[in-house]
Formats: structure tokens, C-alpha cells, sequence
């Protein structure tokens, strides 16, 4: 069992050859994490949480230095890449970076897709320009990542390159130890691009995992952001990310909570120049003693600001979720569009869904609305279906696609889409 | 045996009895009328057929072919055979005409069926019907009028292709051209192995689809039975004339 202390984070950062300034920044997360005590549901966005059986003071995985050819990656990871729409991508097994495979002239271009340990060596800079800039030690979680991540994707896309397919990384967990790894996502102004992330795992013991993803979007930047997980049970999987919106940047975000145990999603959008825009979509489904947790901010710093958020989900079981969403919009944010829409379909009556949308106005020429609605699903929606034919399971399901239907809809990657529908018909026949 | 069985059939809902022993019989390849005043019981009839499970059943037989199916679930039964046309047909946004209706012949037949097949079935009935192909992109029943709403239930009737469909109320809210069509596509199913019971307030669909018998339903009991002309009569003198006539013979 590893102790999460200094020595474990100098050993880490030294076996990853990190430059000086890291090791510094981890040991200040590090001062931070034992600083900060665990959540309790004393905690206002922790109230509706119950955390006491989350493994949270398992040690974290050290790296191996693993590397595995196309051929022997994990079958989960291979089955997704038989229907994908990257067209590069990383695999992450564990602790480490085990296998890349990243289009020779996007590279040409002076495309950087590499692992951050990697990068901190080819590209100190542009890391170290954006590196912890968007997670560091807001909570007790996002300290740990900052202190013990062991890997780390790195995307920088130069000045005005489109890159036209989406790139991505695959990340399979291997249980029984933590696992913390970030995303560094860095386009340059007028730049654009797709990255999918896909979180996977067999069905594990209780098993912590710990991820981040910092975007920063330049004047003009434009990306399309998915953060799928698909796990199997037993992960407690808390996700943080926060997209850094310059002048006219444009953010189409998507997060994706089906498995695991429990999953929490932190998402923040700050729009920190005029014409940014950002559109934050959420899908779940929770079976099971599932509970998914989903905590949004949409930040207006500046005036002509847009965000669209709709998250929608549903649950059967005894499973549970959680929305909390606020605009803030700061008192510059004049001409601001804000949307946030929050939908639930209940399955069963010991699901339960908790849905608290807010706002915070500091500015008064703005357009702002939001709207939360939680319904069990409509039993004369199900006879009639059931009277044509359709055996319950199979009309839930319809229903369940239905209500998700809006969402997916405004997903335009194919692949990653079918994934997701396959996934919620599985989850529904369970 | 080859007939849709009624015995004896008691049911209530939220306490308060509104079936009080109703026997009825549709032998397949007839088309056979219920009619009856408002509160009579002939939707509750209906519904209960097709499995509403908010009715409860206190007691008698429903036989399909001879077979009880009143411990069915909805879909099962729909699977044996048996078809509601919904008086208020539901809404489901998020799932078009066409995905549903293909599941929903899947489900009918018990195996796959193809696109090549499906939409085969699906143009004659739309033809029939003369209703446009976009249709089947719309979500099933969003946004209808009464009158789409009717027609997408017999749409359904045509592609499914039940042994035994019961029409509750097809022609409320109708005009006209939109009732000719219903009928229309009613008739066209008529057959040596397809029998219905068209459940109607007014004789005026009876125009369209001629019944080879005419049962009257009042007060959770069929009272009255009869050819054709029974609806004309009803037309003509009302169900007063007809309920003073039952507590004379009691």
C-alpha cells in the first residue's frame, strides 16, 4: 500500500523525468490535498452524496513503463476501435501510456499529441503556459490529481490548423489501486478540433479514479469536447474539468456517465471574451445502486457571451443522480445568452433524481433562462406501446432513447453515438 | 372457437364498478358494432381488452380463439392477435412512426423483418389511407390533429395486421372525408380471418362499415342485440326509446 505523502510524489515525478517546475506544483497540490479534508454531506455540494463506501484513501498506482503493440491492446479498448471516429488516439492502461497512434501529417502541421510526460520534454513551454491552469487544488480530488496524476494526454494545435477528424484517448482502468491521469487540451487561436475521451474498465473491486481535463481555448479557438465513461462496476470515478474560453473560442462540450459506481463530473465553462460561446450537453443513465453526480458552471465574464446547456438523464433502480448547475454572469456580462435545461425520467420509484438549478446575475441586459423537470415515466406512453406489441423492457427502452433523443441528436459524432445507444439498451434489458 | 370471447366479464376502477357482466361474442370474419350512450362502458370495454392495467377485473373470461388471455400482459396479447385503436391515441415524442411501427411488426410476427419488406407494407397502407410518406418521420402521434391521430391508428391496424382489432370511438372528431378513409381502411381488412368490433357513439360510421351485428351496451351490460337495422333504429328513436324498451322487459 502506497502512502500518499511527499515521498511518493518525488519518487513519481522523478521517475517520469519531470522538470523541477512540476515537482513543485505537485508538492504544493500535495500541501493542499492533506490540507483539505474528505467531503461530507455537510458540505453543500456534497449534501446529497454518500461517499462511505468510496475506496478514497487507496494508494495510487505507480507507472510500469508498460508498452503493447495495436494487436495487444485490451479487448475493450480494441472493440471501441472498431467503430470510432478518431482517426488518432492514445491508450492509457493503468498508470501508463502504452500505445499512440497519431497521424504523421498532422504532426507535419505542428500538431502535438503526446502523453504530458512526453511533451514536458519536447514542448516545455506550451505546457507550462497551460498546465494546472484550469484544475489544480479546487477540492480535496482535484488536489490529488495535481499532487499523484501518474499520465497525462497533451493536445496542442497550432495557430489556424482544422483538424478535421476527431482525435482522441482510451483509457482502460485496472483496479484495486487509484488510478489519476489529466487531459491537456491547448488550441491556438483560430485552431480547431474534436477530442473524445472514453473511460473504460471491466468489472472492478472498489477502485478510485481520478480525472481532469483543462482546455484553453485561444481568440477564435474552436473545440468539440466529449468525456465518456463506460466503466464497469466498482469505480468511483471523480472527473473535473474546466474549459478556458478566450475572445470569439467556441466550446461544444459532452459528458457521458453510464457505469461505474459512482461518477462525478465537475464542468466549467468560463467565457473570458467577447463572442465565446459555449454548448455543455449531459446524458446518464443510472442502474443499479448507481449515483452520478453532476456539477456545472457556466461563468459570463464577459459581455456578447453565450452558453447552452441541457443535460438530460434517467434512472431505474435504486439508483440515483444529482444535477447542480449555476450561471454566473459577472457585472460586464451585458448582452449574455443563458441557457441551462436539466431533464429527468424516473424508471422506478426507488430511483431518485435531485435537480438544482441556479442563477447568479450581476449583469442586467442579458437573456437568461432555466428549467429543471423530474418525471416518472408515463405509464399510458407504456401501455401503448405494450398494446402494439412491444414487451415492457423494449418499450421502456424506446422511451428512454426518446427522452434522450434531443441530446444525442446534437451529438455529431456517429461512431461514439451508436456506442452510447448501445450501451443504454444494454442498460435497460438489465 | 375461432371467435373473440367475452364471458361474463365484471371490472371496476378506483373502486367504482363499470363493467357488470358483459357477454359478447365476434366470431372471426365479422365485423361486428357496439354501441351505447355516454358512461355506458363500451371505452372501458375496449381498454380493458387491450389490458389497461388501470382497470381491475373482478371477474369473467376474455377468450381469444378459445384461448383466456386475461392474465396477459398488453404485449402478449397484442402478439396473439389482438389490436386496439385507441380512442385518445398517446403522444411519445422522440419516437418516430417508423421506428415504432417496424418494432411493433417485429414484435407481431416474432422475427426480424427487413427495410425492404417493412416499407413494402407500409406504402400500400399509406396509399390506402392517401397519407403522406413524411409522416412516418414524425414523432408518433406529437403535435397530431384528432383527425392524423385516427388515421395513424388505422395505419397501424394495416401493417400489423391483427386477427381481432377492436376500433374504440375511430370516428369521434371526424369530418366526413376523414371518416370515409377510416372506414376505408377498416373494410380493407375485412376478411375470413380478421374480426372487429367497432365501438361508436353514432350510427354515422355504420354508413361506411356495415356491421353484420349491432350490440347495445348500457349500464356495464350489453342489453340489446341485433342486424344493421338496430343502429338505424337507435338513430332514429334514441337510447331513451331503447332503455325504457330493456326495463320493460325486466
Amino acid at each position: 500500500m502506497q502512502v500518499l505523502d511527499k515521498t511518493q510524489v518525488e519518487a513519481l515525478s522523478q521517475a517520469l523525468g519531470e522538470p523541477a517546475w512540476v515537482l513543485e506544483k505537485r508538492l504544493k497540490a500535495l500541501e493542499a490535498f492533506a490540507r483539505l479534508p474528505y467531503p461530507s454531506k455537510k458540505d453543500e455540494a456534497w449534501r446529497y452524496t454518500d461517499l462511505s463506501e468510496a475506496p478514497l484513501e487507496q494508494g495510487v498506482e505507480t507507472p510500469k513503463g508498460l508498452s503493447l503493440s495495436r494487436d495487444e491492446l485490451p479487448e475493450l479498448v480494441k472493440r471501441r476501435l472498431e467503430k470510432t471516429d478518431v482517426s488518432g488516439f492514445l491508450v492509457f492502461v493503468g498508470p501508463d501510456l502504452v500505445y499512440a497512434e497519431v497521424p504523421e501529417e498532422l504532426r507535419q502541421k505542428g500538431l502535438v499529441f503526446t502523453s504530458l510526460a512526453e511533451a514536458l520534454k519536447t514542448h516545455p513551454s506550451q505546457v507550462e503556459a497551460a498546465l494546472f491552469q484550469g484544475v489544480y487544488t479546487e477540492d480535496k480530488f482535484a488536489a490529488e490529481n495535481s499532487a499523484f496524476f501518474t499520465h497525462g494526454a497533451f493536445l496542442y494545435v497550432p495557430a489556424g490548423l482544422e483538424v478535421e477528424k476527431p482525435l482522441g484517448v482510451f483509457k482502460v482502468v485496472e483496479g484495486g489501486r487509484a488510478s489519476a491521469g489529466r487531459s491537456l487540451l491547448f488550441l491556438e487561436d483560430n485552431a480547431k478540433a474534436a477530442y473524445i475521451e472514453e473511460y473504460l474498465s471491466a468489472d472492478l473491486p472498489p477502485t478510485l479514479h481520478l480525472s481532469a481535463t483543462e482546455m484553453v481555448l485561444r481568440p477564435g479557438a474552436h473545440l468539440r469536447h466529449a468525456h465518456v465513461q463506460t466503466f464497469g462496476e466498482g469505480v468511483w470515478h471523480f472527473h473535473r474539468q474546466r474549459a478556458l474560453l478566450e475572445r470569439d473560442a467556441g466550446l461544444n462540450d459532452l459528458v457521458v456517465n453510464l457505469g461505474g459506481r459512482y461518477a462525478r463530473s465537475e464542468v466549467a465553462s468560463e467565457l473570458l471574451g467577447p463572442g465565446a460561446e459555449s454548448e455543455m450537453l449531459g446524458l446518464y443513465f443510472g442502474h443499479g445502486r448507481q449515483h452520478f453526480d453532476h456539477y456545472t458552471l457556466q461563468h459570463h465574464v464577459e459581455h456578447h457571451t453565450r452558453s447552452d446547456l441541457l443535460y438530460k438523464g434517467a434512472v431505474k433502480d435504486e439508483a440515483r443522480a444529482v444535477f447542480s448547475g449555476l450561471i454566473r454572469l459577472e457585472r460586464g456580462a451585458q448582452k449574455t445568452d443563458a441557457y441551462q435545461a436539466n431533464r429527468n425520467l424516473i424508471l422506478s420509484p426507488t430511483a431518485r433524481v435531485d435537480s438544482i438549478p441556479q442563477l447568479e446575475i450581476g449583469a442586467n441586459d442579458v437573456r437568461c433562462t432555466h428549467g429543471s423537470t423530474t418525471a416518472p415515466v408515463d405509464e399510458m406512453q407504456l401501455f401503448y406501446l405494450q398494446s402494439r406489441g412491444l414487451p415492457r423492457t423494449l418499450a421502456q427502452e424506446l422511451l428512454v432513447k426518446a427522452h434522450l433523443a434531443d441530446v444525442l441528436g446534437r451529438i455529431p459524432l456517429k461512431a461514439l453515438r451508436a456506442h452510447i445507444e448501445a450501451v443504454i439498451e444494454e442498460k435497460v434489458r438489465i | 372457437m375461432n371467435q373473440l370471447e367475452i364471458r361474463d366479464l365484471w371490472a371496476s376502477i378506483d373502486g367504482e364498478t363499470i363493467l357488470k357482466g358483459v357477454n359478447l361474442v365476434v366470431p372471426k370474419g365479422q365485423v361486428h358494432a357496439l354501441m351505447g350512450p355516454n358512461g355506458a362502458g363500451k371505452s372501458t370495454l375496449g381498454k380493458i381488452l387491450a389490458g389497461d392495467p388501470e382497470y381491475t377485473v373482478e371477474r369473467g373470461d376474455i377468450l381469444l380463439d378459445g384461448e383466456n388471455i386475461l392474465e396477459l400482459s398488453p404485449d402478449e396479447r397484442a402478439r396473439k392477435g389482438l389490436f386496439l385503436a385507441f380512442q385518445y391515441p398517446v403522444e411519445v415524442p422522440g419516437v418516430t412512426i417508423a421506428n415504432f411501427l417496424r418494432m411493433a411488426l417485429q414484435a407481431r410476427l416474432g422475427r426480424e423483418v427487413g427495410v425492404a419488406e417493412f416499407w413494402a407494407k407500409v406504402k400500400k397502407a399509406l396509399e390506402l389511407l392517401d397519407w403522406d410518406e413524411a409522416y412516418l418521420s414524425r414523432y408518433l402521434n406529437e403535435g397530431f390533429s384528432g383527425g392524423e391521430k385516427k388515421r395513424n391508428e388505422i395505419l397501424q391496424l394495416l401493417v400489423l395486421e391483427p386477427t381481432y382489432a377492436v376500433l374504440d370511438e375511430t370516428d369521434s372528431g371526424l369530418d366526413i372525408d376523414a371518416l370515409k378513409v377510416v372506414a376505408r381502411g377498416v373494410n380493407a381488412m375485412r376478411g375470413p380471418s380478421f374480426g372487429a368490433l367497432v365501438i361508436t357513439h353514432y350510427q354515422r360510421l355504420l354508413n361506411y362499415i356495415v356491421p353484420d351485428r349491432v350490440h347495445v351496451m348500457m349500464d356495464g351490460k350489453v342489453v340489446a342485440e341485433g342486424g344493421p337495422e338496430l343502429a338505424l333504429e337507435l338513430e332514429a328513436k334514441g337510447y331513451e326509446w331503447l332503455r325504457e324498451q330493456v326495463k320493460e322487459g325486466a
